[in-house]
């Protein structure tokens, strides 16, 4: 099932882009994580409006008089919680739904990768077995895993006065870190449930990435840095980037959804 | 809100275990490889090379002491004339082990990738093929005497007539290397890859299998090539994946689709070809009254040399492996199988099997 609908299609899609642009597989991975960045783009979207409706919410008088009323009674809270969420019409799963459905194509993306450059012999006959009629086999192997200095079926380091650097794993815990801080929503609430957590992920995330990327193939590394900044502009085009976050020692500015009104 | 985070939690230690779990799990199951020499077998299986008894099928010892799942031993050891075990894993690392203990004699370190293909050993010098795109030369203290960069990775083993070592890549290319120098003496663009080791005929011809279904052979003074025979299977199954095995006048070969092709060299001869069931992707042992193949659905083979009389024998796993001569013994290393090593006499009874203690 998950072979079929998932890792089956993924790797004949950066199969099919690597023989369309003549065999690179860092440019095929490029693509179709655009690809993917584009076809999820609603989700994003959806996800966006649910974190600023949490946000909104979260900031309004009902909110925080339900939190007073029942701070000792847990399961009444959580029945006037919902009882709210439905007021307002807030589905509580709007703004995390997009982020599990992300996750999936995470781990089948990077299984269409290690597939598809069929670094050992079991891969290789693996490959062979799932790629789709349309190609000839014996043509597309082998792939070529060299891009830049990388070899994208491998862990990537860098070798600089005989020492082994991990600039990738470096790039994408930098450029994981960019995103979370700048795509961010401000908050002025210190009790803000909501604004821990993205502080919470804003530390953990970069170092877990960089942590895949010190260990598993780098292309797993090339989708995330892509991943990453093609997050970063789509939060701009959505006029949802806050820079300012960036500047150490910086204030928390009115949340985003404030100041658009 | 709190649901959320623990969500968000899980979701992130998921992500961990499943991508660790695929990390692990693409190595993990490896080809095993075994050569022996007159007291032991020595397997390349998963994460540990064994030594085992060939009288007993009894393990003498392990290599290394702790192992990890995500490198594992592929490539086929080889014993040298001076009584160095040579084995090559996905740490990178080539290791000169002592046959006897298992002790590591020294380790070569230079490589950039894995070691897929075994090393194949002179007199004086260890020539081991990396995934790396290289063929590197060292002597017996495991000093690299050259280096020859081509242009993909090589899995097979190396041949060598004495003055060129011979060895073909994934970039469907065949190579002639100075033994000496290290230098190119020729090379050839085939149709497919070639993942599996050459042979050499008396006739100075080299022999080869390739991917895109093909076997060649190549003039070893100058690189010319023929195809002299193809797989008659169609599709994705088509491909060689092992090199012939060569009896003198008859060279023998399996395809994706499980059948195995016997082709004449002379006009002496006739050629034949019997389905099997499964894949093919070793070489078939030529023993003096058959021939002996395993398949990937797990069947072992004995086949008279003239295509009759096939005895098919189950094997707890997946045969990718070549099967190995050892004295009256046939020993064969299954992949994701009960055993990691099984001895069979030439009627195809099990005499003992070897499965490592966990």
């Amino acid at each position: 099932m998950w072979e079929t609908i998932i890792v089956a299609p993924f790797t004949n899609a950066l199969l099919m882009i690597y023989k369309l642009i003549g065999g690179n597989f860092g440019i095929a991975i490029i693509l179709f994580t655009i690809l993917i960045r584009v076809i999820t783009h609603p989700l994003m979207v959806s996800q966006i409006k649910g974190s600023t409706k949490m946000q909104e919410m979260q900031s309004s008088k009902e909110w925080q008089e339900i939190q007073k009323k029942y701070k000792d009674d847990k399961q009444m809270l959580s029945q006037e919680q919902m009882k709210y969420y439905k007021s307002i019409g807030y589905n509580p799963l709007s703004s995390c739904l997009p982020s599990i459905i992300q996750i999936p194509l995470i781990f089948g993306l990077y299984q269409s990768i290690i597939r598809a450059l069929a670094a050992s012999p079991l891969q290789l006959l693996t490959l062979t077995r799932s790629v789709y009629p349309f190609f000839q086999v014996g043509d597309l192997v082998p792939l070529n895993s060299k891009f830049l200095w990388m070899n994208l079926g491998q862990p990537e380091r860098i070798y600089l006065f005989g020492y082994a650097i991990p600039l990738l794993a470096i790039i994408v815990a930098i450029t994981t870190y960019i995103q979370s801080k700048v795509t961010m929503p401000p908050s002025t609430n210190p009790r803000d449930q909501g604004a821990m957590m993205g502080k919470m992920m804003t530390l953990y995330m970069p170092l877990l990435l960089g942590y895949f990327a010190l260990t598993f193939a780098s292309g797993l590394s090339v989708y995330f840095i892509v991943g990453n900044l093609i997050g970063i502009a789509q939060y701009a085009l959505l006029g949802k980037v806050n820079w300012r976050a960036l500047i150490p020692g910086q204030k928390p500015a009115p949340a985003l959804a404030t100041r658009k009104k | 809100m709190k649901i959320k985070i623990l969500v968000m939690l899980s979701l992130l230690l998921g992500l961990i275990v499943v991508l660790s779990g695929c990390a692990t799990g693409m190595t993990a199951a490896s080809w095993s490889g075994t050569t022996v020499d007159a007291n032991n077998a020595y397997i390349a299986g998963g994460p540990y090379v064994y030594a085992v008894n060939l009288q007993t099928g009894v393990q003498a010892w392990r290599f290394p002491d702790k192992a990890s799942a995500a490198n594992p031993f592929e490539a086929t050891p080889t014993m040298t004339s001076d009584g160095q075990l040579i084995v090559g894993g996905y740490d990178k690392k080539l290791y000169s082990l002592n046959p006897q203990t298992g002790q590591s004699n020294w380790q070569f370190t230079d490589a950039r990738d894995r070691w897929i293909g075994g090393a194949l050993v002179t007199e004086k010098m260890i020539f081991a093929p990396n995934a790396d795109y290289k063929l590197y030369a060292l002597n017996m203290q495991g000093k690299l005497q050259w280096s020859f960069l081509a242009d993909q990775a090589i899995w097979g083993t190396p041949v060598s007539d004495g003055t060129n070592v011979y060895f073909g890549t994934l970039g469907k290319k065949v190579y002639a290397v100075n033994a000496q120098t290290g230098k190119q003496a020729w090379v050839q663009n085939l149709d497919g890859a070639v993942l599996g080791t050459p042979v050499l005929g008396a006739d100075n011809m080299l022999y080869v299998g390739s991917y895109g279904g093909t076997i060649y052979a190549l003039n070893t003074a100058n690189g010319s090539a023929q195809a002299i025979a193809t797989t008659s299977s169609s599709g994705k199954d088509r491909w060689i994946w092992s090199g012939p095995a060569l009896d003198g006048t008859t060279i023998y070969y399996g395809d994706g689709n499980g059948s195995l092709y016997a082709q004449p060299l002379s006009g002496t001869g006739q050629p034949w070809n019997q389905q099997l069931n499964g894949a093919i992707t070793g070489t078939p042992l030529v023993t003096a009254d058959n021939l002996v193949i395993g398949t990937e659905a797990g069947n072992l083979y004995f086949i008279d040399r003239t295509g009759e009389n096939l005895r098919p024998i189950s094997i707890s796993g997946k045969v990718y492996s070549s099967p190995v001569a050892a004295g009256t013994l046939v020993l064969v290393s299954p992949t994701d199988g009960d055993a990691v090593l099984v001895a069979l006499d030439q009627n195809g009874a099990v005499k003992w099997s070897f499965t490592p203690a966990k």
